[in-house]
């Protein structure tokens, strides 16, 4: 077969597989059959154009092309890509083909993002700066042992004292205040008298300093009822101890304690007890109001350390205000401690604990 | 050991565009066909396949840093990223029943790809005016006397110059042994 003949029937074929491309390919001589087959494979080939605007387009080259998907306008002038700007809506003097008479202008979106960011940044300097000037608060809390307790000098013998007393009778004390202190007791407290006619009349007392503020009724103060008894306590004097004092302790003294005086319940940091430690101790909040006002000072706080060393009972011993007392409290509570130790056995103390709130 | 030569060289590749996104450049030389032809078996038309090619290559170059060379050819992750394209827009267009499951499942670079990507890097090696026919004709879709007026040559002409294109492909498909 010519080549003539051979290109006429090729050219045949090929106006058939271009014309309907998903045609299965006609039937030609086996000459050209491999040739169809090549051709067919040809149908797709990339068009160069687009190689070279989809290249120029990836790498930067070619941005300022319009683009849209359908939109191929290398096709006709070998311009640029098909590339997917979904934001050509929102941004088009940036990505787009322009507003409207307006073109595309990066370098106006390059200066006004510039713009933008160095306000940003000037405005969040000037936040530090405002920042840096502001008063920041700073709070501090000391335990202060010695302050209900001066330090006494280590004795070998437990300080502190008490007493107690009562005369077996069936009622516990009744309430009352306890009698003045003397050095010496001639006659223990009673509340009802059991010998209304003595030899010698003595006025009734507990052994202790002097200087201790006399009371007016005598009784037991702790005790909450009224009706006269003496306690339940052995030996004269009133409560359920024994001794003649008052109280549940035992002596002519005041207290749960022994050998008169007053003591019994916490004790005191001295004396062979040791001033407890503080093991965890979280830093109080300054409350909004007292921050707002600048407002600074200290607070003191009363409170028993428990032999399991947690706090309890903390009482306000010197008010600050402004929401400070109740955000000391709410430290202080969280508060852990190393217990006092008497004998090495833990025992609950008194202490005070000092919260300082300061602005600097 | 040229295979190796080639992964280590294709690695490099990799990592140089991972740097400086100017390097793409090889790397889109180097798999443009093999991805379009993957994309045109599977669509109807020259524009969905261009379409999918400049979105594969875009992503491709977006999540570049993302690649992790796992001794994979790269076009197979670009070939991956065009399945997950084509599966997409398949489900878009409920045209599923065009292309069976298992060819989505074909993402690795097979051998249909590869004749038909190395038969178009062969028309590249035609003489010009060959190589201009071949365009005019398959590309543009020209008809025999459009392509005649375009070339300024008679359609006999015409004829006998594409006769010869695609001989000469077919001589060099059989000395490259595709």
């Amino acid at each position: 077969m010519s080549s003539i003949s051979l290109a006429d029937q090729l050219e045949d074929a090929l106006t058939i597989m271009i014309a309907e491309p998903n045609s299965a390919p006609p039937k030609v001589d086996l000459p050209i059959g491999d040739l169809l087959k090549i051709a067919t494979e040809l149908l797709v080939l990339p068009d160069p154009r687009f190689k070279a605007a989809l290249k120029a387009n990836l790498l930067g080259h070619d941005l300022a092309v319009p683009i849209s998907r359908g939109n191929r306008p290398w096709v006709e002038n070998w311009g640029g890509p098909i590339v997917d700007m979904p934001t050509a809506g929102i941004l088009p003097t940036l990505v787009g083909t322009g507003d409207g008479g307006y073109p595309v202008q990066r370098s106006n979106f390059a200066i006004s993002l510039a713009l933008h960011v160095a306000m940003i940044m000037l405005i969040v300097a000037g936040l530090g700066i405002g920042k840096g000037t502001r008063l920041a608060p700073h709070t501090q809390s000391v335990l202060l042992s010695e302050l209900v307790a001066p330090v006494l000098p280590a004795a070998p013998d437990r300080s502190g004292g008490g007493g107690g007393g009562g005369d077996d009778d069936k009622m516990a004390a009744s309430r009352g205040a306890a009698p003045r202190f003397a050095r010496e007791q001639i006659s223990p407290p009673a509340i009802v008298v059991r010998n209304e006619h003595p030899n010698l009349a003595a006025e009734p007392t507990l052994v202790g300093p002097p200087s201790l503020p006399p009371l007016s009724q005598v009784g037991n103060p702790f005790a909450s009822i009224l009706l006269p008894s003496n306690g339940t306590g052995i030996g004269g004097g009133i409560g359920s101890g024994s001794g003649g004092g008052v109280g549940s302790g035992s002596g002519p003294g005041f207290g749960p304690g022994q050998g008169g005086g007053t003591g019994g319940g916490t004790y005191r940091v001295g004396g062979g007890v040791s001033a407890p430690k503080a093991i965890y101790a979280p830093d109080p909040e300054y409350s909004d109001e007292a921050r707002r006002a600048k407002y600074q000072g200290s607070v003191l706080l009363w409170l028993i350390v428990g032999a399991d060393g947690r706090p309890r009972d903390i009482r306000v011993a010197r008010s600050l205000g402004m929401g400070l007392d109740e955000k000391a409290i709410e430290a202080v509570r969280l508060w852990r401690f190393e217990p006092s130790l008497l004998d090495g056995r833990p025992v609950a103390v008194q202490v005070n604990v000092e919260v300082s709130f300061q602005l600097y | 050991m040229k295979a190796l030569e080639s992964k280590k060289g294709e690695q490099l590749q990799v990592e140089a565009a991972q740097t400086d996104p100017a390097r793409f450049a090889e790397l889109y030389e180097n798999n443009f066909d093999r991805v379009y032809a993957y994309i045109a078996r599977r669509v109807r038309s020259r524009e969905e396949a261009e379409d999918l090619t400049a979105d594969v290559f875009r992503e491709a170059l977006a999540g570049l840093s993302r690649f992790e060379w796992r001794g994979l050819p790269f076009a197979s992750w670009l070939l991956k990223i065009a399945a997950n394209l084509l599966s997409d827009r398949w489900r878009q267009a409920v045209r599923r029943q065009e292309v069976g499951t298992d060819e989505l499942d074909q993402i690795g670079v097979n051998e249909k790809v590869e004749q038909q990507a190395l038969l178009w890097q062969l028309v590249e090696t035609l003489p010009a005016d060959q190589q201009r026919v071949i365009r005019l004709r398959f590309v543009d879709q020209k008809s025999l006397r459009e392509t005649a007026i375009e070339l300024g040559r008679s359609e006999g002409a015409v004829k006998q110059l594409q006769l010869r294109a695609l001989e000469n492909l077919r001589e060099r498909i059989g000395r490259n042994h595709v």
